[in-house]
C-alpha cells in the first residue's frame, strides 16, 4: 500500500514534468531555432564505423547509409544489433559514462582527502 | 539476537540493498544500450526507451524516502545530498522529457500498440537529442556520486564466497 502511494507521488511528479515539457513546446515551438533539421543524427554505415551525419550533409559516392537515407531517422533493421561494426557505437557511450564516472569519483576522492586532513 | 559467523557480517547484503544494486544496475546498462541508437536499431531503442521510462518511475519510487527526507533538509546550512539532490532533479526533467518525447516521435512503438498521435514537429525531435545529450552527462555523475554505496555493497556482492 505505501509502495503504491509513494508510486502515485512519483507519477504526479512525472506528469509535472511532462505539462512543463508540452507548456515549452506551445509557448516557445521555435526554442531550438527555426532553420536546419534536427541535431546529428546516427547512421550506420555499413562496413564502416558507425558515425554521425547532420542533414543536408553531402555523403561521399559508394557509401550506403541503412535505411531511411538523410531524411530522416533511420531505420535500422533487427539484423543489424550486434554488428561489430555498430559495437563502435555503443563503446562510444560507454567510453563517455566511464570517463565522466572517473572524473566525478576522482574529485570527490581528491575533496574528501582535503577535508580529512583539515580536520 | 541471532549468532553469525564471523565470515557472514561482511558478505550479508540485505534483500532490498540487493535489490537497489542489480535494479540499478541494469538501468545503467539498459539507458547505455538505448542511448547507443546506431547499435540497437530503432526497434530496440524505442522499445527499451519505453522501458526505462517505467524503470524510471520504480526507480525513483525505490528511493522516494530518500527524496522526502533530502528535500526536507534543504534549506539547512550544511544539510548533505545538496549537491546529489540537485543533480537528480535536473536527471528527473532530462530523463522525462527525453523519454516523453522519444514516445512523441516514436516510429515504431506507437504504432505496434495501434497509437497514433498527430504530431509532425521538429520540435519534439530536437528536444529528444538535447535531453539524451543531457542525460549522457548526468547519468554518470548521478552514478558517480555514489561511488562508496556502489564499491562498498558491490564488493560485499561479488565477493567470492567461502566454500
Amino acid at each position: 500500500m505505501r509502495f503504491l502511494r509513494q508510486l502515485a507521488a512519483v507519477t504526479a511528479i512525472v506528469a509535472v514534468v511532462v505539462l512543463v515539457g508540452l507548456a515549452w513546446h506551445h509557448f516557445a515551438p521555435d526554442s531550438f531555432g527555426g532553420q536546419g533539421g534536427p541535431g546529428p543524427h546516427r547512421f550506420v554505415v555499413r562496413g564502416q564505423a558507425a558515425t554521425a551525419v547532420h542533414r543536408g550533409v553531402k555523403v561521399p559516392a559508394g557509401v550506403e547509409l541503412n535505411g531511411g537515407g538523410l531524411s530522416g531517422i533511420p531505420s535500422i533493421q533487427l539484423g543489424d544489433l550486434l554488428e561489430p561494426v555498430n559495437l563502435a557505437v555503443l563503446w562510444n557511450t560507454a567510453w563517455i559514462e566511464a570517463a565522466v564516472i572517473a572524473a566525478v569519483v576522482i574529485a570527490d576522492a581528491g575533496i574528501r582527502k582535503r577535508r580529512r586532513a583539515r580536520r | 539476537m541471532p549468532v553469525v559467523s564471523e565470515s557472514l557480517p561482511l558478505r550479508r547484503v540485505a534483500a532490498r540493498t540487493r535489490l537497489d544494486f542489480w535494479f540499478d544496475a541494469a538501468i545503467l546498462v539498459g539507458y547505455t544500450i538505448a542511448y547507443s541508437y546506431g547499435f540497437t536499431g530503432v526497434v530496440i531503442h524505442e522499445w527499451l526507451g519505453i522501458a526505462l521510462g517505467v524503470a524510471l518511475l520504480l526507480h525513483i519510487t525505490l528511493h522516494w524516502d530518500w527524496v522526502v527526507r533530502t528535500t526536507g533538509r534543504l534549506l539547512r546550512p550544511r544539510g548533505p545530498d545538496k549537491l546529489i539532490w540537485l543533480v537528480n532533479l535536473a536527471l528527473l526533467f532530462a530523463m522525462t522529457l527525453c523519454v516523453a518525447s522519444g514516445i512523441l516521435i516514436s516510429r515504431v512503438a506507437l504504432p505496434e500498440l495501434r497509437i497514433s498521435l498527430p504530431l509532425d514537429d521538429p520540435f519534439w525531435d530536437r528536444a529528444h537529442t538535447l535531453t539524451a545529450e543531457v542525460t549522457l552527462g548526468l547519468v554518470p555523475v548521478h552514478v558517480a556520486l555514489r561511488w562508496r554505496w556502489i564499491a562498498g555493497v558491490g564488493r560485499r556482492l561479488l565477493a567470492r564466497r567461502p566454500r
